[in-house]
């Protein structure tokens, strides 16, 4: 009976311990026209690009070999302001001329005179982002849902190669040839490679910056999002600015292990962004992390696309619908719905009555806690 | 000290289906033993039209192609189980029939089998226990979070070879008690069968267990908490294993396998991913057609306001009274304790973990993100088609959607189109928005 009524706790520590590694920092920028608008007392778009930068330079400023890249979610689609592959390859074509202009013949945007890996980056967001201004200006405003869930995907796929950029050529290439030997054999292992094997040594993290008070985000696409970033270890920081907590992206941080604020007053922007996000992932455990309330974790109608805190769940789907249809059936598997199961659950007041003839003296007994319905003394062994 | 459950049964006695099923598809079957031996450099065959470095590129995205899974067609996975894992960390689990050890190749199956587990199971909860040495180890504990016990798994074979190398004699008394503690502090009762099932799933390599007690009593105490046991036995049956599982299943069915090579154990493990509510032997379905609908309550999370030092004491309406008598039923375990609670939408009562069923008012309470972990089945994405060159003969994209990569020339296409979107993607990109992100990134 000793050896049973031991505590014995294998706690192995995996947490890793704070390092000079590598560090690579994705900003997405919401570009709602509404959610900036509703903000245009309290702040501008510009004073947040230019608080962004000066945040992105300061990291690049930490660790020489620490990467940034900035995402932009427009209306019109979420893409790449840097890095820029284009940009790139032309720097590395004439790297000379490159210093007074750039292709466009418009003058620098930014001081000739400053640090180069600042410069860069810099100017390419500034460049980059202009011209985004310029498609949204031009574009038909008829859909302008957020795109946000395609960046935080495009921020993962980025990640993605970074991640993988140390170890995939001795890795991959070791377990191709093994389980090629093995497939030659017959013997088919089918080696997953969906475990992540935490190899590498880059970090990584995402900041979300949104004024963005609709809740009209994709949410599975966001969802999905989110169980990438947890299997990767990706912290998704969130600033939300504007009036309203956002209960998805509160979700999304909350599941990552990251940063959320909601942020009404957004002067001094850059304090924010200095303070509570400027923290690397592998200290975080250390430092006692701003968070401004509970998380709530509301999950969205599939048919009215409405948050719901009680709700009906398919079986077979799991998708969460707030009122039970009329055609009982699931709006996206389309099952038939058990009506017995149905009616019970439209009673209310008897679901409550049977409750009590079946559970109840279970309940009472036991003060309310988990019990087995018959109590046994432990059988002690000698 | 007793010794005395040492019973050989010839392997024998492995569903004769399977056995069917391996002949099918493979010409090399049976025993891992009789392979032929395997030669890394065997495979490479040199050739000199391509350079070598083009083989093993072709090979790495052959292979990667290869193991992007199909969809799996949509099941009832609206059931919560919670299942112990117990794996055997005795000396025996050092032998080299399984290559590279019997302990090695388990732990490696098993990192999959959870990531699998967790996917069909998306409001499951799972807990591994290590039998070794004669005692019992945690080595998770009950929790929803695949990424969690793959941690933990990550960490013991890490150190396989030093601190934790298999060794001493298992107990399966010991480990059988450890895990219905477990399950007994998640889900003490059983309010509904059909949404809530309590199982134990044992990997055992040994052909005995050394006991400090009666493990009939265990056995016993298994059954009146309606907890079922699987067994995969590494070796070859043995009688108690069997005794358990008849016992806990209430049937002589096929809930205890014996695997024939690392193929088979696979597909054993695998088998076990399927919830065993549904399994054709039991429950007969009363609608084939019909599917129940569930009410679930989606809480609010309070956590601690981390600007105050003063927190005030939390009761939860989860774990029984210290030195109750439910207490005194199990093996105790020491939770961590956590200020982070749960708040149940329809009473009010706090929780300390979820999934569960609310203890005061019977809803079934989960966080929305674990239903959305199956929400790729329900939008599958679908593949991506390798680029061809265009009519002058080159390709119209230079560098990946995705992550902005380079594509490289001369070692064929490289590009990976998403027929929504028509953006061009790297292999990289092509597999991790399948395997792990399953969004097109171009496509939201
Ligand atoms: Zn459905
Ligand atoms: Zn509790
Ligand atoms: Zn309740
Ligand atoms: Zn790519
Ligand atoms: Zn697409």
């Amino acid at each position: 009976m000793d050896e049973i009524a031991d505590n014995t706790f294998t706690e192995i520590h995996t947490a890793e311990l704070p390092n000079d590694d590598p560090s690579l920092l994705t900003l997405i920028l919401e570009l709602s026209p509404g959610g900036w608008f509703n903000i245009k007392d309290e702040t501008t778009i510009l004073d947040v690009v230019k608080s962004l930068l000066v945040f992105l330079n300061g990291h690049l400023s930490l660790n020489n070999a620490n990467q940034v890249a900035f995402i932009i979610s427009s209306p019109t689609g979420a893409k790449f302001l840097y890095p820029n592959p284009q940009k790139e390859m032309d720097e590395l074509r004439r790297p000379e001329e490159y210093e007074d202009s750039n292709e466009m013949g418009i003058p620098s945007l930014v001081s000739k005179g400053m640090y180069r890996q600042f410069r860069i980056v810099d100017e390419g967001v500034l460049e980059e982002f202009n011209k985004s201004i310029n498609e949204l200006v031009d574009a038909d405003n008829t859909n302008i849902t957020s795109k946000l869930a395609g960046a935080v995907s495009l921020a993962l796929t980025y990640t993605n190669r970074m991640l993988n950029l140390d170890q995939s050529i001795s890795t991959t290439t070791a377990s191709a040839i093994s389980s090629a030997t093995k497939e030659s054999t017959g013997v088919n292992t089918n080696t997953s490679s969906s475990s992540y094997q935490g190899l590498t040594r880059i970090k990584s993290r995402v900041l979300i910056v949104t004024p963005n008070d609709n809740e009209d985000i994709k949410y599975i696409s966001l969802m999905n999002g989110i169980f990438a970033a947890q299997k990767m270890k990706v912290p998704i920081d969130v600033a939300k600015l504007g009036k309203k907590d956002s209960s998805y992206l509160q979700q999304a941080a909350d599941a990552t292990n990251g940063i959320y604020l909601h942020i009404e007053k957004p002067v001094g922007f850059i304090q924010f962004l200095s303070t509570a996000y400027f923290i690397e992932p592998s200290i975080r455990s250390l430092i006692i992390l701003p968070t401004n309330s509970n998380v709530n974790y509301r999950a969205s109608c599939f048919i009215t696309g409405k948050s719901v805190e009680i709700g009906y769940v398919c079986s077979v789907c799991l998708c969460i619908i707030s009122e039970i249809p009329e055609s009982m059936k699931c709006p996206t598997c389309n099952s038939q719905f058990d009506d017995k199961i149905i009616a019970k659950l439209k009673r209310k007041p008897v679901v409550k009555k049977r409750k009590l003839e079946n559970g109840g003296a279970e309940v009472s007994s036991d003060n309310g806690t988990l019990a087995p319905a018959t109590p046994e003394p432990t059988p002690v062994p000698e | 000290m007793d010794t005395s459950d040492e019973e050989y049964v010839e392997p024998s006695s492995v569903p004769k289906e399977h056995k069917a099923k391996k002949r099918t598809n493979q010409e090399n079957t049976g025993y891992s033993w009789e392979d032929e031996y395997q030669r890394t450099w065997d495979i490479v065959k040199d050739d000199d039209s391509r350079s070598l470095e083009a083989i093993i590129q072709g090979m790495i995205e052959g292979r990667k192609k290869k193991i992007m899974k199909l969809s799996t067609s949509p099941y009832q996975r609206g059931i919560i189980r919670t299942m112990v894992v117990i794996i055997d960390g005795s000396s025996i689990m050092s032998e080299k029939d399984l290559r590279p050890t019997r302990f090695s190749l388990m732990l490696q199956y098993l990192q999959e089998f959870i990531v699998e587990f967790f996917d069909q199971n998306p409001i499951s909860q799972l807990g591994v226990v290590l039998m070794r040495n004669g005692i019992s180890h945690v080595v998770s504990e009950v929790n929803g979070s695949p990424q969690y016990h793959i941690d933990k798994i990550r960490g013991l074979r890490s150190r396989q070879h030093n601190r934790f190398e298999p060794k001493g004699d298992p107990s399966l008394q010991n480990s059988l008690e450890l895990a219905r503690s477990l399950l007994k502090y998640n889900f003490g009762n059983n309010i509904n069968d059909s949404k809530n099932s309590k199982e134990i799933l044992i990997i055992f390599g040994a052909l005995f267990t050394s006991d400090p007690g009666d493990i009939h009593e265990t056995i016993n105490s298994l059954v009146k908490d309606k907890i079922r046991v699987k067994v995969i036995g590494l070796s070859a049956q043995v009688a108690i294993c069997q005794e358990l599982v008849t016992k806990t299943n209430h049937t002589k069915n096929s809930n205890y396998g014996v695997i024939m090579n690392e193929t088979h154990f696979k597909e054993l493990l695998m088998d076990c991913v399927i919830p065993l509510a549904i399994t054709k032997d039991s429950a007969p379905k009363v609608n084939e057609e019909k599917v129940p609908l569930m009410k679930m309550g989606f809480p609010t999370k309070i956590q601690p306001v981390t600007t105050s030092n003063l927190e005030p004491l939390h009761f939860c309406a989860c774990h029984p009274t210290r030195g109750s008598d439910d207490t005194k039923n199990v093996v105790e375990i020491q939770s961590n304790v956590s200020n982070i609670g749960y708040k149940c939408p329809q009473c009010f009562s706090r929780v300390c973990s979820l999934p569960t069923v609310c203890p005061v008012c019977g809803l079934m309470l989960i966080l929305s993100t674990h239903l959305a972990r199956s929400y790729h089945h329900l939008v599958p994405l679908s593949e991506y088609k390798e680029v061809p060159k265009n009519d002058e003969g080159v390709y119209d994209s230079q560098w990946c959607f995705g992550c902005l990569l380079k594509f490289e020339d001369g070692l064929g296409s490289s590009r990976y189109k998403c027929g929504e979107c028509k953006n061009d993607f790297c292999i990289d990109c092509d597999v991790f928005v399948h395997e792990i992100l399953h969004n097109c990134p171009g496509c939201q």
